[in-house]
């Protein structure tokens, strides 16, 4: 008896824990302790530097950056490995569809998507965060909602209507979400920003400076330029929708505070305007950038890919591969004066040769002309790494929103014309400012309109904003080798690429994900695809 | 003389001369000595006084003996053994040593047995021919003839004589001196006195409703592997094991009665001495003595929770009883090479390939006229003048070795009726075939039993395992060894003669994709892991009463792993310019306590045995990790990561689990005739919603052995005829922690140049979480006929798993990508099928052959809400490499049909999809083009038994998967970076040859490439492999008593001979993967570590 006692006293022992199967973890926070001490507010706010569509700047060195579809579906721009990245192939094939890209689609809708429920988390729970000032919430709320609009504009430009969400899910309710009218989304991406751009810096408003200038948060100038250019694609296709006269105002405001300039050239080609773009992170021209660094956020190969894949073999470079992943077509370069315009020059925006020393003998190399505005040469030759920001808005495209949106509502005002030839002269280095005004004096509205978008193809030529101006005016640029700087606008649909592809109106807007539409059974597909 | 009528007069008495015998125990370690001098040393220890006369009793030889705990018969066994010299142990302790001869007078009256005869019957009395009747220790031997009767001469009187026959219980007759034995032989009915593990206690094999596996340490050990998992390979019905490289852990993955699962994975619950454990494939395959697995429903689901993909119950081995003293030492060396190499292009076939490839630039890119590229081979590091390569380097073969390895298992082994020990250490040195690829082990393993009294038991095992490890990289697709030792150009050399590694950098008369080069890789990169765990278990046994045992045990695992990394800096592609250093650390401490009681009752052929009972179980696991590049030479590496300038934030991490538990298990069984068994498992784990936390796992089977029913005894050929059934239903909860909750994840981001803090939510919560649920049917017979020389075991089971843990997909829109839900289903259907027959028995031959078979269909039957497609990964060019879609199986490749190569006829058709002739034709939309898991695996196993000599023949097979080569992605259909595939050169698409799935030869660095999955990288993944020739030799007694061992094998084997296997099939083995522990990966692979033809030669002593 006393064995079975001791037995049984055991069993009680063993059964009496409590608690043993409460899940505690340590090493996340659950999501209710969240937002309970003000620094939580801040760190939701940090990530969004870092998600959506700022991620699509970063280039792999076969695949190239989301960022470069616009380039890749003009057909103006190539990769030597769109064999393999069959995006790019796609694209340039006009085969792409919901189906064969559906994981590529899925990646850059996920990625927005991600940034808005992140932003919208902290939209709708800081107002209850203890221990912040409404200061701090309305600086917090603008920096979101900054994103938030930031990402829906890449969603509605790239897919068109879409999912408009404007809650955070904390379970699984409602997530079945149709897509609303673009001019629905825009409205909200006007309104999150007009938030961002409108608060007084005394109720914690953003700074009225230059993002660098700003611990490169985002400033009030990168919100305004945004919305600058939200309002011009508004105006555009597919929802024209005319608020020129926004745009026209909210630039002129930016252009009339003075805190914002472009680079001016140096003394020499080499240290042109273009070429301190290329190498300095911290100017009054860089109305939004995005950070890289390169031990905590990497953009790796940026710098790889100013090369031709053969290039690894010259054994030259700290890097293992090259490749000229976003390689301009020479239809695509036919768009500068190359006597008149700078930008076209060797070693400014473009290169095509290269010249080393091996032992002690002069090699020089030439290649199909590749971007140069990535060039690093300190990473390319000593470290391997780089610390470039790379640049989303410039000022100069605030002067040319500017341009096009007072020709569009006030006529071919000397002002307009005084924005262009601010850009135009820069890279015009050896012509009289003077003689660029008095070319573009006098120009009906739709010439100078053409001529104000040509300035943005060669001004932005490396910073994706072809495929959008497409878009938005369905005109596609014609160039001619014996006419080089001179572009001409045709309708887009209808136009045969140089690769025999045929535009026709759904190549306007991208598929959506089949994947994605399994997974929301109401989301119809574009048309066409 | 008179002594001589003493002897006559005492056994003409009949005196019984056995009882007084045994109660004596001697311990002699006697070392030359005569055997005078050892009765003398007897008498004075013991009350034992012998008898003899000089004249007919040598006792003036010399001898050794050493005895431990032996009786005097034992003793005196030993000292006359074969001396002619008969001894009796009488009343009084008093023992008489005679000449046999003389005992043969007493007994027998007769000089000399010449020789004895009989008939041997079986039960019915029917005569059985060809019985092997042999001499114990002797080849010495007969067979019965046809009317079942035998004869055998020159006998002695107390010899014994072994009477065998297939399918009947082995007898062992001692002649005492007669002249006729008739033997009645018995049928063994399998399993009836065979008792198999089950899990919280022990089975009579008859019993037994459930689908069970089992094997012993000595089919273990045929192959001398590294990983016990390599060892049951093909040997039990029912479990796919999947070798899937040729590394010393040989990385082994293990599927039982198919995938259940699409989150967790399949691996099976491994249970060793009651404790389950982690990382079983690093456990020391010398300390297993057998191992069952738990197949079906009514087995497994006493495990509950955890049982849904099977358990592995593993019994280690432990000391010895009857008063044996064993010591053993078993050790193999074993050297391996590469079994096969790929079919590459050599210099001069690579620089045709780059040749064609400028010519036929013209035709992918517009040139200006004139103006086309050109190549010639003019480095003068490379070509000599007349353009000729001045190396044509073997990749493959400087990348491998001749692999030795050795491994050594010593033990000793020692116990009797109070206690018993056992220790067990290994060394085990295991080289892999890829250079500087290594893996080492040290295992020590002790434990100790006692049963002090009759109500307490106790135990004890403990076991330390530390293993040291350079691994060569499996997974990735970057340029690692793996990939590179088939890349790298063969016009470049291993060293220049300068001693300068070469690199693709080396020369600029080629565009080659940036690789170092893979010997350089091998030799100076580093990967080591190094891991240790302990292992034991303790256990308290306590007889309550009569038939009531209660048990309870407590075990642990602890396991530590720290892996280190250097690459140094100047490694191109993969470490150059700024080196790397990783170090990670992680800890998983697990342990369990079990108690519960055992009834065992038998009476007029019932019998209940019955198991109640609970159990404790947590988990915790952290991992330390920090890592940094940015180092100025190859110095410090890991061993001082401060000294790089370059680090990344460290990273940390903690979870833990726990689980409590109930579980019942009764079985009652009638006549031997019909028996059942119910079993229930109330589980609940912390990894489940706060609403699910406890979930109940029952199962019920059923067994009838038809054989015992009177209607079926008269049917001579069948020996033994069961049927059982069970169905039930066993869980999976082997998903990570904390998936049921909304957490926020933390951590840092750039911002104005430095680290700033950030938070997000990262998981949607789902307080209904639950456990994934297999209900399980299985129906099996099991057969045994002609005197048991044909055997079978064929089970059919069908398996729906539901609530499916599952990453559930849910709009993107949300912000979330999928929350875990339990939904969709899969189900998995199939038979297992055991056959062994005994085509020969006698004294000289045995010939046993066993085929085993698994076939197994897998089926989608539902998927989240939408029933959406899943695409899973593995992720490579053109994304998921499979598919989850409802109605197919699970793992189903994803990809286009490669229809062939456009022709030059059908330039227009091409063109409308953008493409040119030369170029693959593929169709529009992509399909499923295969699946990694085969419908059919199996063995057919030989063994031989010749006098002395064994053999093994062991085949397996494996017949319905499909390989996905992705390495037809950069070795043919790109060319122009690296080397490739003889195939380029001579089946490429060229004007006259058009028919042909291998497109043009075009030099991608100038023309890019066409590269998508499709078709043709998938081939048919069947195969034979001839996975061991094994010969073994045992030395006879006779042999062994000179050289003073117990007993002695020598063998010799070959792994992996050969593999015949599809001829399009262009790697080096069908049955591999480089996407490591991903569900999807299987057959799947980039490149692969190649699997070695090994010869073994090994050797297992008893002292």
């Amino acid at each position: 008896m006393k064995r079975i006692f001791i037995v049984l006293l055991g069993l009680v022992v063993l059964t009496a824990c409590n608690g043993f199967l409460t899940e505690e973890p340590k090493s996340e926070m659950s999501v209710d302790q969240f937002f309970t001490n003000p620094t939580h507010a801040y760190n939701a706010v940090n990530i969004l530097y870092r998600s959506g569509c700022t991620d699509f700047y970063r280039t792999g060195v076969y695949s190239g950056s989301r960022a470069m579809l616009g380039g890749y579906i003009s057909g103006l721009f190539d990769n030597d490995y769109k064999g393999q990245e069959v995006h790019v192939q796609h694209c340039q094939d006009l085969t792409l569809n919901g189906d064969n890209l559906s994981a590529y689609f899925d990646g850059a809708w996920d990625a927005c998507y991600d940034a808005i429920s992140k932003a919208n988390f902290l939209i709708n729970n800081i107002s209850q965060t203890p221990g912040l000032t409404d200061l701090e919430i309305n600086n917090l709320t603008a920096q979101a909602k900054f994103f938030r609009a930031f990402n829906y504009y890449y969603l509605v430009k790239t897919f068109g209507n879409v999912p408009l969400i404007l809650e955070e899910y904390s379970s699984l309710e409602n997530i079945y979400v149709e897509r609303s009218p673009s001019i629905q989304v825009y409205f909200q991406i006007v309104e999150d920003l007009k938030f961002a751009v409108e608060q007084a810096v005394e109720q914690g408003g953003l700074n009225d400076v230059a993002m660098p200038k700003n611990e490169f948060r985002i400033s009030k100038g990168s919100a305004a330029t945004l919305l600058a250019d939200v309002y011009l694609n508004m105006g555009g296709y597919p929802v024209l929708e005319n608020r020129y006269a926004n745009a026209a105002s909210i630039t002129r405001e930016i252009i009339s505070s003075g805190n914002y300039s472009l680079i001016t050239n140096g003394t020499t080609n080499n240290k042109s305007a273009f070429n301190i773009m290329r190498q300095s992170d911290n100017k009054d021209e860089y109305m939004y950038s995005i950070e890289y660094n390169s031990s905590i956020s990497s953009s790796y190969w940026q710098p790889s890919i100013c090369y031709p894949s053969e290039a690894t073999s010259w054994g030259i470079f700290k890097y293992s591969v090259t490749n000229n992943a976003y390689k301009p077509t020479n239809e695509f370069l036919w768009i500068y004066d190359d006597e008149k315009d700078l930008r076209i020059q060797e070693k400014q925006f473009f290169h095509s040769s290269l010249t080393y020393l091996e032992n002690e003998i002069e090699i020089t190399k030439t290649f199909e002309t590749a971007p140069y505005l990535w060039h690093d040469d300190d990473a390319l030759f000593e470290t391997g790494k780089t610390d470039k920001d790379i640049v989303v808005y410039r000022y100069a495209e605030v002067l040319l929103i500017a341009a096009e949106a007072i020709a569009k509502t006030e006529g071919v005002t000397p002002e307009a014309i005084g924005y262009l030839a601010d850009v135009r002269s820069r890279a015009y280095w050896q012509t009289e400012r003077n003689v660029i005004v008095d070319e573009l004096t006098g120009l009906s509205e739709d010439d100078f309109i053409q001529q104000v978008w040509t300035e943005r193809l060669r001004e932005f030529s490396l910073e994706y904003k072809i495929w959008s101006d497409v878009q938005r005016t369905r005109k596609y640029p014609v160039t001619r080798e014996t006419n080089k700087g001179t572009v001409s606008f045709v309708d887009v649909v209808g136009h045969t690429t140089i690769w025999g592809k045929l535009f026709n109106e759904k190549h306007l807007l991208f598929p959506i994900s089949e994947n994605e539409r399994q997974r929301n059974p109401k989301l119809t597909q574009n048309p066409g695809y | 003389m008179k002594l001589t009528i003493v002897i006559l007069f005492v056994s003409l008495l009949q005196v019984s001369t056995k009882v007084y015998s045994q109660g004596t125990k001697f311990n002699l370690n006697i070392k030359n000595k005569r055997i005078v001098e050892v009765l003398k040393e007897i008498e004075e220890s013991s009350k034992y006084r012998f008898f003899y006369i000089r004249e007919q009793v040598n006792v003036e030889r010399v001898v050794s003996i050493k005895a431990n705990q032996a009786t005097i018969d034992d003793i005196l066994e030993e000292l006359f053994k074969r001396q002619g010299i008969n001894f009796q142990v009488m009343e009084d302790f008093l023992i008489l040593l005679s000449p046999e001869d003389i005992t043969y007078i007493k007994t027998n009256n007769v000089q000399m047995q010449k020789s004895i005869s009989g008939t041997i019957t079986d039960e019915f009395n029917q005569t059985l021919p060809g019985v092997t009747i042999y001499i114990k220790g002797t080849s010495q031997g007969t067979v019965s003839d046809s009317n079942g009767n035998y004869s055998i001469s020159n006998i002695l009187k107390n010899d014994i004589l072994v009477f065998s026959f297939v399918g009947m219980s082995k007898q062992e007759i001692v002649v005492s001196g007669r002249t006729k034995i008739d033997i009645k032989m018995i049928f063994n009915a399998i399993g009836i006195e065979e008792v198999i593990a089950l899990g919280y206690g022990v089975q009579r094999k008859i019993d037994v409703t459930g689908s069970v596996g089992m094997v012993d340490a000595n089919v273990i050990l045929e192959r001398h592997s590294f990983n016990a998992l390599q060892g049951i390979q093909g040997k039990i019905a029912g479990v796919n094991i999947f070798s899937n490289s040729g590394s010393p852990t040989g990385s082994t993955r293990v599927i039982i009665r198919g995938m259940n699962s699409i989150e967790t994975t399949s691996d099976p619950l491994y249970v060793v001495d009651g404790v389950v454990m982690e990382n079983f494939h690093l456990l020391n395959p010398n300390d297993i003595e057998h191992i069952e697995v738990l197949k079906d429903a009514s087995s497994a689901a006493i495990y509950g929770s955890r049982g849904a993909n099977g358990v592995i119950l593993v019994t280690t081995k432990r000391g010895a009883k009857n008063d044996e003293v064993i010591i053993s030492y078993d050790s193999y060396i074993c050297v391996g090479r590469i079994r096969r190499k790929m079919d590459l292009l050599n210099s001069e076939e690579w620089l045709e390939v780059i040749k064609r490839g400028y010519e036929n630039a013209p035709k992918y890119s517009q040139y200006d006229d004139g103006n086309y590229p050109s190549i010639s081979f003019t480095d003068p590091l490379l070509f000599d003048s007349n353009e000729n390569p001045l190396y044509d380097t073997d990749w493959q073969e400087e990348a491998t070795r001749t692999a030795v390895s050795h491994n050594h298992q010593f033990s000793i082994q020692q116990g009797n009726e109070k206690s018993s020990t056992g220790a067990f250490l290994n060394y085990s040195d295991n080289e892999g075939i890829m250079l500087n690829s290594w893996l080492k082990r040290v295992n020590a393993k002790i434990t100790y039993d006692a049963k002090p009294n009759d109500w307490l038991g106790f135990g004890i095992n403990m076991l330390i395992n530390k293993t040291w490890e350079n691994e060569i990289e499996e997974g990735s697709g970057y340029q690692m060894p793996r990939r590179t030792m088939i890349e790298f150009v063969p016009v470049l050399p291993v060293k220049f003669p300068n001693g300068n590694w070469s690199n693709s950098s080396s020369t600029n008369n080629f565009a080659l994709e940036g690789m170092a080069n893979p010997v350089h890789v091998l030799t100076t990169q580093e990967r080591l892991r190094n891991r240790k765990q302990f292992f034991g278990n303790t256990f308290l046994n306590i007889h309550i009463l009569p038939g009531l045992e209660l048990k309870t045990q407590f075990g642990i695992d602890n396991q530590i792993a720290e892996y280190k990394e250097y690459s140094p800096t100047d490694l191109l592609n993969i470490s150059y310019p700024n080196a790397s250093a990783d170090i990670d650390i992680f800890e998983s401490m697990y342990w369990q306590e079990e108690t519960f009681l055992t009834y065992n009752n038998s009476t007029k052929g019932q019998r209940i045995n019955a198991v109640l009972g609970l159990s404790w179980q947590e988990r915790t696991y952290r991992f330390n990790s920090l890592s940094t590049s940015g180092f100025s030479d190859d110095f410090y590496k890991y061993n001082n990561i401060g000294a790089a300038n370059d680090p990344d934030a460290p990273t940390s991490g903690f979870e833990k689990w726990a689980m409590n538990s109930y579980f019942s298990r009764i079985n009652y069984s009638l006549n031997n005739k019909l028996m059942a068994t119910i079993t229930a498992r109330i589980d609940g784990s912390s990894r489940f919603g706060e609403n699910n936390k406890y979930g109940f796992f029952p199962s019920a089977g059923f067994g009838w052995v038809i054989s015992n029913d009177d209607f079926l005894t008269n049917i001579s050929f069948l020996n033994y005829l069961k049927l059982r059934t069970s169905y039930g239903i066993t869980g999976n909860t082997e998903l990570g922690t904390y998936r049921s909750l909304a957490t926020v994840s933390s951590g840092t981001v750039l911002l104005n140049g430095e680290r700033a803090n950030y938070s997000e939510v990262s998981k949607l919560p789902n307080p209904d979480l639950e456990w994934e649920k297999t209900s399980q049917f299985n129906i099996g017979i099991e057969l045994s006929m002609f005197q048991n020389r044909v055997s079978a075991e064929l089970d059919y089971y069908h398996k729906l798993t539901s609530d499916l843990l599952l990453a559930r997909p849910i709009p993107h829109s949300t912000g979330f990508s999928s929350v875990m839900d339990n939904i969709g289903s899969v189900s998995n259907q199939g038979v297992d099928f055991l056959f062994t027959i005994q085509n020969i028995q006698n004294s000289e031959f045995n010939w046993e052959t066993t085929i085993n078979l698994n076939f197994n269909k897998n089926r989608i039957e539902e998927l989240g809400e939408n029933d959406e497609d899943i695409f899973p990964g593995p992720f490579w060019v053109s994304g998921s490499q499979t598919i989850l879609r409802i109605g197919e199986p699970l793992g189903s490749f994803w990809g286009y049909k490669r229809l062939g190569t456009w022709g030059l006829d059908e330039a227009e058709e091409a063109a409308a999809v953008g493409a040119i002739p030369g170029v693959a034709k593929r169709s529009s939309e992509r399909e499923i083009i295969g699946k990694g898991v085969p419908d059919l695996t199996g063995s057919f196993i030989n063994r031989f038994e010749f006098k002395n000599f064994d053999f093994i023949v062991d085949i397996q097979f494996s017949q319905g998967a499909e390989i996905m080569q992705q390495f037809t992605h950069s070795i043919e259909d790109r060319t122009g970076y690296s080397n490739g595939l003889s195939t380029i050169l001579y089946d490429g698409w060229t004007v006259t040859n058009q028919n042909t799935m291998v497109q043009q030869i075009r030099n991608a660095p100038l023309n890019g490439q066409n590269s998508e999955v499709d078709d043709h990288w998938v081939v048919d993944g069947s195969y034979i492999r001839g996975s061991l020739f094994s010969l073994g030799y045992t030395f006879k007694e006779v042999v062994l008593d000179k050289i003073k061992l117990n007993s002695c094998r020598l063998f010799a084997n070959v792994d992996n001979a050969f593999v015949i296997h599809s001829k399009d099939f262009n790697g080096y083995d069908p049955e591999a993967t480089s996407w490591g522990e991903n569900q999807w990966g299987q057959n799947i692979f980039f490149f692969q570590y190649p699997k070695p033809t090994t010869i073994t030669f090994g050797m297992n002593v008893k002292f």
